[in-house]
């Protein structure tokens, strides 16, 4: 099976999905304790402001009735608001990282390709739900390094200057770099669903590596430092894209070397002379 | 799955501009409807709960409040869109063919009518956080037949004239459009997926494409409008041809 995976016909197709089992329920649990640690860090702000628009107490907390105070209280609302948002999310995320490395530490993650109903596929199915909402809030946050400390925490290597905004990137086996850039609309799948198989393999992105708009990483990729990747192509499982070359083809076949601005506008200055010496 | 707002799994509904600009009181008036479920729900939960005793078992079942405002609100435009929706389909039935691409073709106008109807219900299931009822939920409800076990809450699905077989996986990102515009045509047209399919990331199906059971169809390619892929077999490429 292993060699029918890493044969050409395999290679060819990439799919991603995860099926829901029961463990998903673990959404549930991480929105209510979220949401129970911002509501309670918040009873005293709200029992205060309630206090002033209403003169009652909801919960007994010691209550200092001055006019600056009622005025900054009614102020701050905004830094509150934005300040819950953050602990909600940020709570979240840091009881799930418990909860994924717990299920790392009962099966540690492998790389291969796993039966349907094993073990390997058990967790692996787990680890991707518990990861799933965290991640999912992180996106949502109008902030663009949040993803990336949310996919720190859940232990991708991800380097510094890292542009991952907008695209699919799976919560296991993935190395990037230093100063690499990715672009919209990407995939970067360490696992493939094919057939009744699971099969994982690291993806390694080096260093100032570019990945164009539209592209699929297989996994198994292995992209060398400043290594570019061009637009609307794929890479096929295990593929290695040399250094200082742009990579093109579905899947990749092309190489083509890399040029400085000054030497390509050279060329095309050569180019219209002698055109312009033919027409003469 | 963990795509950004922009990628969310939405269905693909261009809606013509005039049509937008004139219907505008009927979206509000859907997005409106939508909501009396969830204020009933909250208004008691308030009136019972936010009392003396209780301000404590208030803060604990607001989590499950959440959850239940959420899906509320989903089957609420659900349920209001398909009452419209089967209004509009009572003064014209929806049929596939190719059409004039101009309003005063009928079938083009209320293809339009139609989209606009299905938007909130379609805009609130790509944007729900949690896994369950989502796509092949809401999509059950527009017509759109899709079986069990079916992976689909990662796709861009038309809302109609589609059908999807039992344990297809349909990759990250793809899209099935039953709608094609060609100049001033507009074409309508049944797209069938059957049993066991298994469409790569990224493909594209245009209208009038049929894929028997246990097709693959390699990442990155699309298939051409009316074109029939054979059972058992591999497909791909720029349009996707037969490879094994």
């Amino acid at each position: 099976m292993e060699s029918e995976i890493l044969d050409k016909k395999v290679q060819i197709i990439s799919t991603s999905g995860v099926y829901k089992t029961p463990f998903t329920l673990i959404i549930i649990l991480q929105l209510y304790i979220g949401l129970l640690i911002t509501i309670f860090a918040n009873l005293w702000y709200w029992n205060n402001l309630y206090y002033y628009f209403t003169n009652q107490i909801i919960f007994p907390f010691p209550i200092n009735d001055s006019l600056i105070e009622r005025i900054l209280f009614i102020c701050l609302i905004p830094f509150n608001i934005y300040g819950c948002v953050f602990l909600f999310a940020f709570s979240i995320i840091l009881f799930s990282v418990v909860i994924f490395k717990i299920l790392n530490k009962l099966s540690p993650s492998k790389e291969g390709n796993f039966l349907r109903d094993s073990k390997e596929w058990k967790y692996v199915h787990r680890k991707f739900w518990t990861a799933y909402f965290p991640i999912w809030l992180a996106r949502a946050l109008p902030l663009p390094w949040a993803d990336i400390f949310a996919y720190r925490f859940f232990g991708l290597r991800i380097g510094k200057n890292v542009v991952l905004y907008e695209g699919y990137v799976d919560p296991y086996f993935i190395e990037i770099g230093d100063f690499t850039m990715t672009s919209l609309n990407i995939c970067i799948f360490s696992h493939l669903i094919y057939q009744d198989r699971l099969f994982i393999q690291k993806v390694k992105i080096g260093e100032a590596c570019v990945v164009g708009p539209q592209t699929i990483v297989a996994p198994g990729t292995q992209m060398e430092d400043r290594a570019i990747l061009g637009a609307n192509s794929y890479t096929s499982i295990g593929q290695k894209l040399e250094s200082d070359l742009i990579h093109v083809g579905i899947p990749v076949n092309i190489k083509l070397p890399l040029q400085s601005v000054e030497d390509s506008q050279q060329k095309v200055s050569k180019i219209k002379d002698t055109s312009k010496k033919m027409e003469d | 799955m963990f795509q950004p707002a922009s990628l969310k799994g939405d269905s693909p509904t261009p809606i013509d501009e005039n049509v937008r600009k004139k219907f505008i009181p009927i979206y509000l008036l859907i997005i409106i409807l939508s909501f009396i479920p969830v204020s009933i729900m909250e208004y008691y939960f308030i009136l019972f709960l936010w009392r003396t005793p209780f301000y404590l078992i208030f803060v604990f079942l607001f989590p499950f409040n959440l959850v239940l405002m959420i899906y509320l609100l989903q089957f609420g435009a659900i349920l209001v869109s398909f009452l419209f929706l089967k209004i509009a389909n009572l003064i014209l039935t929806p049929t596939e063919g190719i059409f004039e691409r101009n309003l005063k073709d009928k079938n083009y106008f209320f293809w339009n009518l139609r989209n606009i109807i299905k938007k909130w219900p379609l805009f609130i299931m790509a944007s729900n956080p949690l896994p369950w009822f989502k796509n092949r939920f809401t999509l059950r409800f527009f017509g759109v037949k899709i079986g069990k076990n079916s992976l689909c809450d990662n796709t861009w699905i038309s809302s109609e004239f589609v059908k999807i077989g039992k344990n297809v996986i349909l990759g990250m990102n793809s899209t099935i459009l039953t709608f094609g515009i060609e100049q001033d045509k507009f074409i309508l047209k049944r797209i069938v997926i059957e049993d066991d399919a298994l469409i790569g990331a990224k493909c594209v199906l245009l209208p009038g494409t049929i894929i028997k059971k246990k097709v693959q169809l390699g990442a990155h390619s699309y298939s051409d409008y009316n074109s029939i892929l054979e059972e058992d077999r591999l497909y791909r490429g720029h349009p996707a041809k037969l490879i094994d």
